[in-house]
């Protein structure tokens, strides 16, 4: 088993993928206290949602978690790619498939989170 | 830049990365790790989707929810627990491993972070599935 970065693999990338990974782990657990902690029973109604989010620090966390979730299940997807050896013209498309999901996931997630949060019940 | 040339090699076996005959744990680790993570990517995705519902308003929403306490939906997120603590707990081994942390103890350390996975399995089974909330 390869640890470091595979061929094709940018070392920057490879490391992104670690960080963003150790980073998810600090803030699912954030976020699973947090969660038990501010709603308790968790956030089961359109209300108890929207007035999570009114904490600003609740939003920050959740935009940032989606960050690295993101980057880190798109990094990873394409590290299976790698394995299967694509030819560089097709991993070249695939790159910018990636990037586009990206920004667009990020992008919707943050015009999710505004729409929330300038919402009241 | 790392090297980027993949060219000339023969495309690899894909069915071979799920041959279970000869397998180290270290193989094993590999294959969950991998399935996992392409569960939670799936996952991920359909999350982001499914919550466009919260745009719609809280009509839209509430009824979302109470379609998704249905129990097919709860093993399903199970799944999405199970496979979320098997691929972090392994990640922090890759991370350890990768800095030259415990390298010589890896085995040991798979285990000991796979029962704590285990463990997390038991707890947030009775959790969703032991009625009393």
């Amino acid at each position: 088993m390869r640890l470091a970065p595979k061929p094709g693999e940018n070392a920057w990338l490879w490391l992104a993928k670690l960080a963003s990974g150790l980073l998810i782990l600090v803030l699912l657990f954030v976020h699973l206290v947090v969660n038990h902690l501010v709603v308790e029973g968790g956030l089961m109604t359109y209300a108890d949602v929207i007035h999570y989010v009114s904490n600003p620090w609740i939003a920050l966390m959740e935009m940032s978690f989606l960050v690295f979730v993101v980057a880190h299940a798109l990094l990873g997807a394409r590290s299976v790619i790698l394995d299967l050896r694509p030819a560089p013209g097709l991993l070249r498309v695939l790159d910018g498939f990636f990037v586009v999901v990206g920004i667009g996931a990020i992008a919707y997630g943050i015009w999710l989170m505004q729409v929330l949060v300038h919402q009241t019940v | 830049m790392s090297v980027e040339s993949t060219s000339n090699r023969r495309p690899a076996n894909l069915v071979k990365w799920f041959d279970p005959r000869r397998r180290e744990i270290g193989t094993w680790a590999f294959i969950v790790n991998r399935l996992s993570g392409l569960g939670l990517t799936l996952y991920l995705f359909l999350h982001l989707i499914v919550l466009s519902q919260l745009a719609k308003g809280p009509q839209a929403y509430n009824q979302f929810i109470s379609l998704v306490k249905n129990p097919l939906f709860l093993a399903g997120e199970f799944l999405v627990v199970a496979a979320g603590l098997l691929h972090g707990m392994n990640g922090v081994r890759v991370i350890l491993t990768s800095f030259g942390i415990g390298v010589a103890h890896q085995k040991r350390m798979l285990y000991v972070l796979m029962g704590l996975a285990l463990a997390g399995c038991v707890f947030f089974a009775i959790r969703m599935f032991g009625g009393e909330v």
